[in-house]
This record gives structure tokens, sequence and C-alpha cells, in this order.
């Protein structure tokens, strides 16, 4: 067997990745006790979110290479998900020019996703044949470049994906239990990969490429398999988001959203999963904590003004102050295991 | 074993080797001497890929020449590089893992890599740290054993004792000739001709991308005589 036996740092991963799901099981433990219904919507976005940046720090995290069209591969996720499992009868009012037939049909849950999943994921390879080649700056220039072009088509190809108006009437699948199993299934492949043999290989390379061919790594090859195992995080985020909405539009996978998903990967610091759960747990209650100061509540007698756009503004300090104070984010090279297990 | 002839070496335009000869021997530790920019370390690189040269390098016969950088490392090249060039960011461990980064066997490399720690018990009890915080000498040692994990043809040695302290500089070779009497084939690169021509069967002493002398090293005797062509004066 090539993956028998376990070394030290897949065994330290297992426990790692088991140590973060606690923590998540503890939030949404937390939510059944003490939340309040409207909080169940806001802990669902969070957690897509998680699976994204998650899936973030399989490629840019390990190749330690920026890339922005994420929120592209979960657009076109989500679309073609929403459209498959979107009953005929419903599609026949929110999609009623669309062409090749897309409102003719519909699908089951799970073929709608697996369908989505594989769509994006050939995607994922096509572009992927391209990224891998690519250096550095080269891989982030022609990922915003698909950022643009797949927003670009969501928004003129109106009578497939609606542009900004809203695609609804998506049957509501999931639910908070769904996207938890899903979280934890993501931390845990995610790690998986960081501790494979694929995963240090490319995690090799990011530190230095020629010293990395020099021991036998096909760069191109572990970065293509980053590459579209990331593709896929994104896919099953897009899923979940439109499974759970109920109505989609083209406006959230756009620039606010990967600047949103990037600062917290670069918060938690993206050589690391645990970072990568830690920045956006961290950012999403920070965002929570400044909504509310913005609309100017009043705090032991005192009006507080309305600031209205602090959150973007908040986003930017925390990129900035983390580029230059944290460079390597909160975790650096660590991972959650590291806190307890004995210095050695 | 390693058959290397009229070999030049580029840099960009920059001519840094003019045809060189060099033959390395099954089991044999051949040194390569030279002053600062004679082109020791390109001519290494030319042989690990990373430069681009002309004329032939064979491996027990078989052109190297226009194999890519991975696939040299695949017939059986290895090199420590000059200056370490350990991967900082991975754990020592991790890049014992990266010296058999080809290797199917995982069980014996995992055995092999705890022979290591062993051996170097200073690495064992660093194994899940970062390499980038270990000393230049645990360094050097890092390289050589990670370099070894591939269980290579041949080893190539660019200046291991670099920048290291006497008594470690000392430990290194000690190593070297260990791993000379275990039958591994050496090319070293090296400033240090006397410790260099200790462990050596043949040396080379390159000069302006020239080989200027060469022979048994023997006939070297303890490297006093070669001090102005390593040091490049010329008398």
């Amino acid at each position: 067997m090539r993956f028998l036996p376990l070394n030290s740092a897949q065994r330290q991963g297992l426990l790692g990745s088991a140590m973060l799901s606690l923590l998540i099981l503890a939030i949404v433990g937390a939510y059944y006790l003490w939340g309040e219904s409207y909080q169940a919507r806001m802990l669902y976005a969070v957690f897509v979110n998680l699976l994204v940046v998650v899936g973030l720090q399989v490629f840019t995290g390990n190749a330690n290479i920026t890339s922005f069209s994420h929120a592209a591969f979960m657009g076109i996720a989500a679309y073609v998900a929403a459209i498959c499992v979107t009953p005929i009868a419903m599609k026949a009012i929110s999609l009623p020019d669309a062409p090749w037939g897309l409102n003719a049909f519909e699908l089951s849950a799970l073929s709608a996703a697996l369908l989505a999943l594989l769509i994006t994921g050939l995607l994922g390879l096509a572009t992927g044949l391209f990224m891998a080649r690519l250096t550095g700056v080269g891989v982030t220039i022609v990922s915003i470049a698909i950022l643009v072009i797949v927003h670009s088509i969501f928004l003129y190809r109106t009578d497939i994906f609606k542009g900004n108006q809203a695609l609804f009437g998506i049957p509501k699948i999931f639910d908070l239990p769904q996207i938890t199993a899903l979280v934890i299934v993501a931390i845990f492949i995610a790690r998986a990969f960081r501790e494979s043999a694929v995963g240090l290989k490319l995690r090799a390379s990011a530190d230095d490429e020629v010293g990395a061919r020099a021991m036998g790594v096909d760069v191109f090859k572990v970065r293509l398999i980053a590459w579209v195992v990331g593709t896929l995080f994104f896919a099953t985020a897009g899923i979940a988001y439109a499974f759970y909405l109920g109505t989609i539009s083209a406006r959230p996978f756009y620039f606010n959203f990967v600047f949103l998903t990037v600062s917290m990967l670069i918060l938690g610091g993206l050589r690391s999963v645990t970072g990568a759960v830690f920045g956006t747990l961290m950012i999403s209650m920070g965002l929570e904590l400044v909504r509310w100061l913005e609309t100017g509540p009043v705090i032991s007698g005192i009006k507080f003004p309305e600031v209205l756009g602090l959150s973007g503004l908040l986003l930017g300090v925390v990129i900035v102050a983390v580029m230059a104070f944290l460079p390597r984010g909160i975790m650096g090279n660590r991972e959650i295991e590291d806190f307890v297990k004995r210095k050695r | 074993m390693l058959e290397i002839s009229q070999l030049k070496v580029f840099h960009g335009v920059i001519e840094a080797v003019h045809g060189i000869d060099v033959s390395v021997s099954e089991g044999q530790c051949v040194s390569l001497l030279g002053p600062n920019g004679a082109g020791k370390t390109s001519t290494l690189s030319a042989i690990t890929g990373t430069a681009k040269s002309t004329g032939s390098i064979r491996l027990l016969g078989e052109d190297m020449t226009r194999l890519s950088i991975e696939e040299r490392c695949r017939k059986g090249i290895a090199i420590s590089p000059e200056g370490r060039r350990i991967f900082s960011n991975l754990t020592v461990r991790d890049n014992m893992l990266m010296g058999g980064a080809m290797r199917r066997d995982r069980a014996a490399l995992l055995s092999e890599i705890g022979e290591w720690f062993e051996r170097f018990p200073i690495l064992g009890e660093r194994a899940g740290q970062m390499a980038g915080t270990l000393s230049g000498g645990e360094q050097q040692m890092l390289a050589i054993a990670r370099a070894l994990l591939s269980r290579p043809r041949i080893l190539l040695l660019d200046e291991p004792s670099l920048g290291l302290a006497p008594q470690i500089v000392a430990k290194i070779f000690e190593i070297i000739r260990e791993l000379k009497s275990r039958g591994i084939t050496i090319l070293l690169v090296e400033q240090n001709a006397a410790a260099a021509i200790g462990v050596s069967d043949k040396v080379y002493i390159l000069n302006n991308g020239r080989i200027s002398r060469q022979g048994a090293a023997a006939e070297f005797g303890d490297g006093s005589d070669l001090m102005d062509e390593l040091t490049g004066v010329h008398s």
C-alpha cells in the first residue's frame, strides 16, 4: 500500500482535524442550545465561507500562489445545481426563455449536485492546465480574468442566469446539519491533502521550486491536482449555497466575496488548515460586531453615530495590518494540535 | 559511472565553464576544487540540469543532457546544494520525506528516516521543528541525509563545509568518509582543499572554467602546494 503506514505528521493531521471538528460541533451545539432562529442563516453563511476558505488553503495555501477565481467556480456550481434541481413548473416562471431545454428537465438533488461538481471540476481541470504552468503573479492575473469573464457571462446571459435579478424557486434541500457535516468532511480532506505526498511536494515547491524538482517532483502535476481539488471545494460551497437560500443571483460571486474570503485566509495564516478555520470564524464574528456598530447602537446610554461602510473598511484594515505585522497570519506554519502536543 | 566530456556551462550569454572532462568511477569520491567563480557550482548545476550546458553528461552510459531536472533525479542524481537549501518552511521530518519523494516503498523510507534520526540524534529531537530553525551544521546534515534518501547512484556535494565552524567541518568530512566506506559514489565540490583531498580518490582543480590540474589524490599531498591555484593567484 502506498498510503500506509501513516507518518507522524499524518497522524497529527487526523488529531488536528478532529479538534477542529469538535470546535465546529461546539459552535453548532451552542446555536441549538442558546441561539435564535435568525442566527441559523448567519451560521449557515459562515459555514459556506468556511468551505471556500478551506478550499482556498488547498491551492493558494500549499502552493503559496494567490488566486481570485474561486467565486467564479462557486457561482458556476451554484447555478448548475440550482438550474438542475428547480422543478419544471417553477422554471416555467423563473426561466421562461432558457435555451437548450434548460427549463424542460429537473434532476434529483443528488444528481444535480453531482452534475454541478462534475462540470465545475472539468472547468477546474481545463483552467488548471494553464494555471499550473504559470508562475506566481501570472496565476493571480489569469484568475482575475476568469472571475471577470464568468461574472460577465452571469450578467449578460440573463436567459439562463437572470443576471442581477434573482433566480428563484430553488427548493430548500440543505439545512444546518448538512452544511456542518460538509464542513467537517472538508476540514479532514484539506488536512489530509496538506499532509499527503502531493501536499508535501506542493509545499516544498512553494519553498524552493528548483530544489523540489531536483528531488524528482513534477511541479506541474502537483499544482494541477491541488487546483482541481480546490475547485471541487468551491463547487461544494456553491451547491450548499444554492440548496439553502432558495434564490441566487450573480452579485455574491464577485470581488466582494473574493476579498472577504481571501482576507479570512490571510488573517488565519494561509499555510495552515487551522488558520483557514480560525480566520473565517474571527472575521465572521468581527463583521457581525461591526455590522451592529454600523447601525449606531446605544451602549450604556451613549448613542453611537451610524457609520455605514465600516465593514468594508474593516476588511481593508485587516488585510493591511496582517500583511504588515503578521505576514504569516495568526497560525503561521502551526496547526491546532501544535498547541496541545508536547514540544519536541 | 559519471562521464562528463567537453562540458560548457552557460549562465545566460556568459560561458562559465569552457569544455571540461570529468569522470567519476563507481564507489569513488572525486573532488572538484577551485577558487570562487571557477565554475564548480556551475558544473554541478549542469549535471542536475538547473543550468544550460553543451557537451555530454553520461550516467552509467546513459545520456542525461536532454533530461529535465526531475528526470535526472529519477535516474539517480542527488545533490546537497550550495548553502544547504533545505525547505525552511517544512519540518525536519518533511524535508527527509521530500528526499524520498519519488520512492514508492513508503515503509522502507520511513524506517530509513528513523535510521538517520538515530545517526543524527539532534535531527531526531527536532523532527517536528521547522528546518529553517536549525543551525548551519544541522542543516548540512539534513541536506546530506535528504539527498541520500532518494537512494542515488551518485551524490553531488556542493561546498558542504561552507560557513561552518571547524569542529562541525571535521564532523561533516567524517560523514563523507563514512558514506564513501559504504560504497556511495560522491562528487565533492570544495574550497577546503586539505579536507577534500583527505577523503578523495581523485582530484580536479578548476580555474576560470578550465581544468588546470588533475590526478590521484595522493599526488596532491595535503594540498598545501595548491594555494596559488586555489586562491586564483598565478605566479
